[in-house]
């Protein structure tokens, strides 16, 4: 199956809410989006923190090249395909370390941490000389930038500069943990895989409707020892339990928190190529349980974050992979095949904390998000057991249901933020899957953005 | 990861009965793991023990000191007792749906090797296959070595450190809802 303008956006309804199913399992669309999507945008790739001295190196993903990204003796960095330009082999075999070269183990030609070709074995005996060492250097990527630390590639030399391309929405998703002041990556990337597609694990991170029935367990009382209480005192307005009846008979038992249970405002960011953020306010109660929220405050970080920016508190997606949370990490879903997706977290601590202070932020972060984290070990099979049934040919034909307030979300445009103010909802998710199919269309840059513009509503 | 040889014993005997008190503590500890008797499994370690996983990376020969991330860094497992328990809590709720349906375990705690002995505490070196299925056709296979303290306790040993090594670098499953 492909998608372009002809049914791109009947694959996905925005009228309807309903987006068609084979997008999570079809070859040929997994294809089309390695093109189109991650051949073009702009992709996250490490931290500056990560890679301090000269011959630092991290090997990210982009689609499905591997890249190293390397720290130059002049403090710049690169990134190169790492891929020998002779044989194709990988010219490194760590995930990160440092190195002086990059040696070729296949025929041994070695490459500077610029990528230049060095050494060539046998130049004189064999190449007689004559090989031009200067066109066979690791490729670098198109283009390279960073915002705040941040650093993005992108495979497309004409994608606009990486400020443009994130634009409000996208600078602020990176400012609501980076406004939080210097901070630097812990070392050790979580990484694991989950056999479900890619858009599963992003359409989720918006979703603040299953935390009270997936995470039931997470929220339960006294199991997040050390964790500030996310009991509700007084009487909050619990949400209704929809006339559901447990399997083995009994109502629906939904435990009552902070963030379950009830209702609490919410605010979506959406922007143009997709970007978007979506969660608590932060003056909602589903903030006041965030250990951190004390950051806010500081006059830099209203700065940085704008009169709209600082009342925003949910979770960040820089389209099209990359998950700002709440807990100091970032998330990348890396896409392998139709049906299967690598998970990588990177966690952040400030600069100068406490040793005690620091190990509370690391120890928060692994115990809620990561393949054992009290959330984030019932995610997966819920990913995994609807990929699998986007495959057979009756079940794919029920579509993906994205209802919840659509169509009634009235956009409010300020200080260069498109918001919509309301509850639970299912905007977030919509508007990624409004751009994935724009992206899909394979339109220039300029229409791009002009489609992924946001509406009056959504 | 360092590898301790285990140290030279003048005392077979004493040493034989050491090392069934030992396999006999694993096995029984496996069986509970593997019969989902998870508040029975928690009550073995000590109230200052420390259950570490840490993340392994794929470095080279130079680099590897490297390896394994240490205390202070991030992990897949870095949990006192209280967040050991605050996890037993969570799959005793009926609703922790990762493992409802129950995934199937089987656990061989084998190579056991006693590398230190303290007279109260004993350093002590496993390995183990854990193999798990889950609803109709889910399969993970992890296979590692545990570095544990254990403290004597009575007629029993309790466990006052585990840190656990696994064989693997990208981690090849979906979530870790088991424990080692």
């Amino acid at each position: 199956m492909r998608v372009d303008a002809t049914n791109a956006d009947d694959v996905v309804s925005v009228e309807r809410g309903e987006i068609d199913r084979r997008i999570y399992s079809d070859e040929e669309i997994f294809e089309q989006e390695m093109e189109l999507i991650f051949g073009r945008a702009w992709l996250f790739l490490c931290h500056e923190t990560q890679i301090r001295n000269p011959g630092d190196f991290f090997e990210a993903p982009m689609g499905r090249d591997n890249v190293l990204v390397v720290r130059q003796k002049d403090g710049s960095i690169k990134a190169l395909l790492n891929t020998c330009a002779h044989r194709g082999n990988a010219v490194c075999r760590a995930e990160e370390g440092n190195a002086k070269s990059f040696l070729c183990t296949y025929h041994g030609w070695s490459y500077g941490i610029d990528g230049r070709l060095k050494g060539v074995p046998g130049m004189k005996n064999f190449y007689n000389g004559d090989l031009d060492k200067a066109a066979h250097g690791l490729r670098e990527i198109a283009q390279l930038a960073s915002y705040r630390g941040f650093v993005f590639g992108t495979h497309d030399p004409t994608a606009p500069p990486l400020d443009d391309y994130l634009g409000a929405t996208g600078r602020l998703g990176i400012d609501l943990l980076a406004a939080k002041g210097a901070i630097e990556v812990v070392p050790g990337i979580q990484k694991f895989v989950i056999n479900c597609n890619w858009k599963f694990a992003v359409d989720n991170l918006f979703d603040w409707y299953h935390p009270q029935v997936t995470h039931a367990s997470a929220f339960t009382p006294g199991v997040f020892p050390g964790a500030p209480s996310v009991e509700v005192a007084g009487n909050p307005s619990v949400i209704d339990t929809g006339d559901v009846q447990m399997e083995g008979g009994g109502d629906l038992d939904i435990p009552v928190t902070t963030i379950t249970g009830t209702t609490f405002d919410q605010v979506v960011v959406i922007g143009e190529y997709g970007h978007g953020v979506g969660g608590p306010t932060a003056s909602s109660k589903a903030s006041s349980s965030n250990f951190d929220y004390e950051w806010r405050k500081t006059p830099e970080a209203r700065e940085a974050l704008g009169p709209v920016g600082v009342q925003v508190a949910g979770h960040p997606n820089i389209f099209p992979t990359l998950w700002v949370t709440t807990t100091n990490q970032v998330s990348l879903r890396i896409p392998r095949d139709p049906q299967h997706t690598e998970i990588w977290w990177f966690t952040f601590a400030p600069v100068d904390t406490p040793p005690e202070v620091r190990q509370l932020l690391i120890g928060f972060a692994n115990h809620v998000f990561g393949p054992a984290g009290l959330l984030e070990q019932d995610d997966g099979e819920n990913w995994a057991q609807a990929t699998m049934q986007t495959v057979g040919i009756a079940s794919r034909r029920v579509p993906h249901v994205l209802k919840m307030g659509a169509g009634r979300g009235k956009v409010i445009k300020e200080h260069g933020l498109a918001r919509i103010e309301t509850t639970t909802n299912e905007h977030g998710q919509l508007w990624t899957y409004h751009a994935w199919a724009q992206w899909m269309k394979g339109l220039d840059w300029h229409s791009l953005r002009t489609s992924t513009t946001p509406p009056d509503i959504l | 990861m360092t590898i301790d040889t285990e140290p030279h014993r003048t005392d077979p005997l004493a040493a034989m009965l050491r090392q069934y008190e030992v396999e006999r503590f694993y096995y029984d500890e496996a069986a509970l793991l593997d019969a989902h008797r998870y508040e029975e499994w928690v009550a073995l370690f000590t109230d200052d023990t420390h259950y570490f996983l840490p993340i392994r990376r794929t470095k080279s020969r130079r680099e590897l000191a490297d390896e394994f991330t240490k205390p202070g860094e991030m992990a897949f497992f870095d949990d006192t007792k209280i967040v050991l328990e605050g996890r037993v809590k969570k799959l005793m709720t009926g609703r922790s749906w990762s493992e409802d349906p129950p995934s199937r375990t089987r656990r061989l705690i084998t190579n056991v090797r006693v590398t230190g002995d303290e007279g109260n505490e004993l350093a002590v070196e496993s390995n183990f296959h854990l193999y798990r299925t889950r609803l109709k056709s889910e399969e993970d296979s992890w296979i590692g070595s545990r570095h544990d303290t254990l403290r004597r306790s009575g007629d029993n040993f309790q466990i006052a450190k585990r840190w656990v090594y696994l064989e693997q670098t990208v981690l090849l499953s979906r979530n870790l809802s088991n424990f080692f």
